[in-house]
């Protein structure tokens, strides 16, 4: 892969005795979108960390051709006592790129909310914006709508990927739930238990217009993908 | 309502031992109490007393938090200078009062100067720990967020360090109110020249307890109305505090 964003070479990681990573290897190309669906505690979240530099102690090597970084938290991380404008311009003072972000986020009108005034939906928005305004290269999703019901949750990704289509940002997304990986990836990696590794990379072959939970390809999908997990995790 | 209904319970409770203990130089009846505070009531140097008290304690409410919340922010954020002051501030705080009193009384005699100290050093260790906890619980998680956006370290410590803080300088600032009254008044009744504390202390010279009880009921009623004015005046500022994010 000539061109890729993220390249990772038999990473490794423990902590103390216990082994998470075992020999991890991917690359991933620069607007391509992948998903990583694995059981609790196989070291997805500490992957994600790694490569946000906020875990630096692991082995392998790890090529980053990226400036610059989007991450969504599985919880939104809003300052409390601060409003959502104020938010948003702790991490990147462009009010403009706000705005539009804003606006293609529908939070428009709620710049001077406090997050505690905002459904847990609007707060998952402003996490996405703020992972957005640096206009990232590479976008990572851990397991942002776990705590989401449905229609927001299809809501948001039907955002990310409109976004995505125009930005073509590269998306990491980490999850649990086969509908989201199939919606969110071009790519899917299944983990196996810890210590983990990568136990099969799964092509999802579905045009953008069917990408749509009520498609019959999709469907499909899901189904096939839902029989190799399960075939795998036994 | 039911305060009201409180009081007055008390009040008859407090008539009732004073009738079967029939001892006025231990426990004077309510009546004999409130006459005497109606007597306070008449003369200037309670005003003056009661303005003494009052300023000596803003003063030291002032000077703790001045110095407690960023000695308590440093130790907050490092360990070391934690590990480095925690010994000294611990045995600042285990002093007694009666230490700091003969100490005081050797600088600088009978006067305000001495109950001033004396209640700052009290207080001080609280103001110091609270706000190096209050720094050492900051969340974080929202720590973690900043640097994957590489904030500057000085933001950080501004908007999330500082932004933390707030309702422990408030707790602090509840938690001293409410003592600074009474390490005050002991400071001034042991080494002051004036102030609630001296009052007290002539109405012992004199064997006058009714007014020692009426000066009590003043420095009570003191301590408990500036702690629900600070409470007051902090619910609106600490609900954006309160709320999660």
């Amino acid at each position: 892969m000539a061109d890729a964003i993220l390249r990772v070479e038999n990473l490794k990681k423990n902590f103390g005795n216990l082994s998470v990573i075992d020999g991890w290897n991917l690359e991933i190309e620069r607007d391509e979108r992948i998903a990583m669906i694995g059981p609790s505690g196989c070291g997805k979240t500490t992957f994600l960390k790694i490569i946000a530099d906020l875990e630096k102690d692991f082995h392998g090597r790890i090529e980053k051709n990226f400036e610059r970084i989007g991450f969504v938290f599985q919880e939104p991380r809003l300052i409390p006592w601060i409003n959502v404008m104020e938010n948003l311009t702790f991490v990147f003072p462009d009010k403009d790129k706000i705005d539009f972000f804003l606006k293609a986020m529908r939070l428009e009108g709620f710049e001077d909310y406090l997050p505690s005034q905002l459904s847990g939906g609007m707060k998952q928005r402003v996490n996405l914006v703020r992972a957005l305004i640096a206009d990232p290269q590479l976008l990572i999703l851990d397991e942002p709508f776990s705590s989401l019901d449905m229609p927001v949750k299809f809501a948001i990704i039907e955002d990310i990927n409109k976004l995505r289509d125009q930005r073509k940002f590269a998306i990491i997304t980490v999850t649990h739930d086969v509908k989201e990986a199939i919606l969110l990836s071009d790519r899917i990696l299944i983990l196996s238990k810890r210590p983990s590794k990568i136990i099969q990379d799964i092509k999802i072959d579905l045009q953008q217009k069917e990408r749509d939970i009520s498609d019959t390809k999709f469907i499909q999908a899901e189904s096939e993908l839902m029989k190799r997990i399960f075939f795998l995790s036994r | 309502m039911k305060i009201l209904f409180g009081i007055l319970i008390f009040l008859i409770a407090w008539q009732i031992f004073a009738a079967i203990l029939n001892v006025p130089l231990i426990l004077p009846s309510p009546y004999l109490t409130f006459k005497s505070l109606y007597n306070l009531a008449l003369q200037q140097e309670t005003y003056q007393a009661i303005f003494s008290t009052v300023w000596k304690s803003l003063l030291v409410l002032l000077m703790v938090i001045a110095i407690g919340t960023p000695v308590g922010f440093l130790m907050g954020i490092s360990e070391s200078v934690y590990q480095i002051f925690r010994p000294a501030i611990t045995v600042v705080q285990a002093v007694p009062v009666i230490s700091w009193l003969a100490l005081v009384i050797f600088v600088w005699g009978i006067g305000w100067k001495g109950p001033v100290v004396i209640s700052f050093l009290s207080l001080l260790p609280i103001s110091i720990f609270t706000t190096a906890a209050g720094v050492r619980s900051t969340d974080k998680s929202l720590i973690e967020m900043a640097r994957v956006y590489k904030v500057p370290q000085v933001k950080i410590i501004r908007t999330i360090y500082l932004g933390s803080l707030v309702p422990f300088v408030f707790s602090t600032v509840e938690v001293i109110i409410g003592d600074v009254w009474k390490v005050i008044v002991v400071s001034e009744y042991l080494c002051g020249s004036d102030g609630i504390g001296v009052l007290i202390s002539w109405a012992r010279q004199y064997v006058d307890v009714p007014r020692i009880y009426a000066l009590t009921i003043i420095a009570v009623t003191l301590g408990i109305a500036s702690e629900r004015l600070v409470k007051i005046a902090f619910k609106k500022v600490l609900e954006k505090w309160q709320m999660q994010s």
